[in-house]
């Protein structure tokens, strides 16, 4: 028996909050969500339990307590509210995973808000230098969560952190998404997967793949 | 989140502000709900816990079920499987809230680290063991040899605080010996 991780999910009831706490909960964990809105978050976790009723999962009052009784921290919010989400946390985050899942893209989707010499992930290194910031779940769409077979094949989820016992740690919980993980290397190479991920909405729009897209790696 | 431990190490080895603010980059804030388990039986133990407040047990469980408390901590203590710790081997122990809890979590890169480049945290670790090995001979050199009604006298004078929070079976359970057992003991003592 392994003891029950607590991972804390701030920002669940968004798109991919939603579908990270919905996939997550099939696994041993216990969730703790926080999201903007109760209402919200109490039809969320009716939603899981109906679908799962075995789930561990509640919510949470505010992201200082959730990331308090955390193992692992979720940061499931738009690059721009890590900032303020990260200040509060500072504290209960020492040491402790944080996952950085955002995109730093622009208001027209054509471009990234940060310089080319960092990423959304190592911003909220500098924010939380105590903590083992991993970038993981940003080159996967909410929709893929509920396919993430596409094709006939497994979507690959890139993960990359400075850290190795947490990018193992890491790799098992994309592994409970349904992804195949791929620890792409130290966290300065979230430049490049926030770039791919750009890369891919953006063919996504002209070609219409209507958000079911994903990256894999072919090889022999 | 971090008082009680600064109070205990600054009682046996005094810090300096910088040397605490140091310190506290490497400890890991970690809320327990009663109930819910810091260690499982099977998984490796990757860092002890100080607690800052509420009360946990560490037990082992036999084939059939029963548990065998080995230890129990509240504020002020120290509590893991050290033996799998050091070793990196399966835990032996489960180790379980029996109140609602909030802990130092040390890993063991944090205490490697630590031990590296600050002696004093190394003092502080070295009267740490040294006591818990002091303890553990106490207790062990008590089951063997002193009779039953003295241990459990022993026991609620060095832990009156424990006596207090910890419910009877579990108390019975610390000492080997049944919850009947136990009661009948009390109740010769409180006849006296």
């Amino acid at each position: 028996m392994h003891a029950t991780q607590t991972i804390a999910i701030i920002g669940a009831t968004g798109n991919m909050g939603s579908a990270i706490s919905k996939s997550l909960s099939k696994g041993n964990y216990r969730l703790l969500l926080k999201g903007n809105r109760q209402e919200d978050l109490d039809v969320l976790v009716k939603e899981i339990e109906s679908g799962h009723p075995v789930a561990e999962i509640e919510t949470a009052v505010c992201p200082v307590e959730a990331g308090w009784e955390a193992d692992i921290i979720i940061l499931a919010v738009p690059f721009a509210a890590e900032k303020e989400i990260a200040t509060s946390i500072k504290e209960v985050a020492n040491q402790k995973i944080v996952i950085s899942i955002s995109n730093p893209l622009n208001e027209t989707y054509d471009g990234l808000v940060t310089p080319p010499d960092t990423s959304a992930a190592e911003e909220l290194q500098k924010l939380l230098p105590n903590s083992k910031v991993i970038k993981a779940f940003n080159t996967t769409f909410a929709a893929d969560f509920t396919t993430p077979v596409l094709d006939g094949k497994q979507v690959d989820a890139f993960i990359a952190g400075n850290d190795e016992e947490a990018l193992q740690t890491v790799a098992e919980l994309v592994t409970t998404a349904g992804f195949n993980p791929i620890a792409a290397g130290n966290l300065s190479v979230s430049r490049t997967l926030e770039n791919m991920q750009l890369l891919l909405i953006q063919l996504g729009m002209k070609y219409n793949y209507n958000w079911l897209a994903g990256w894999k790696i072919l090889h022999n | 989140m971090y008082e009680e431990y600064f109070r205990s190490f600054n009682k046996k080895v005094p810090l300096t502000q910088e040397e605490e603010a140091l310190i506290k980059t490497y400890l890991t804030p970690k809320k327990l709900r009663k109930k819910q388990y810091l260690l499982q039986e099977g998984d490796v133990c990757k860092s002890f816990a100080f607690i800052e407040k509420g009360a946990l047990k560490s037990y082992s469980v036999d084939d059939a079920g029963n548990e065998y408390i080995i230890q129990f901590g509240i504020e002020g203590w120290f509590i893991s499987d050290l033996y799998s710790f050091i070793t990196g081997e399966p835990a032996t122990y489960n180790i379980d809230a029996i109140e609602d809890s909030e802990l130092v979590l040390i890993s063991k890169s944090a205490n490697e680290e630590l031990l590296r480049i600050l002696p004093k945290y190394e003092t502080f670790t070295r009267l740490n063991i040294t006591g818990a090995y002091l303890a553990m001979q106490k207790r062990l050199t008590s089951i063997i040899s002193s009779p039953l009604e003295e241990r459990y006298e022993n026991f609620i004078t060095l832990y009156p605080d424990i006596v207090q929070r910890v419910p009877q079976h579990m108390i019975a359970s610390y000492m080997g010996l049944t919850p009947e057992t136990l009661s009948r003991i009390r109740r010769r003592i409180s006849t006296k």
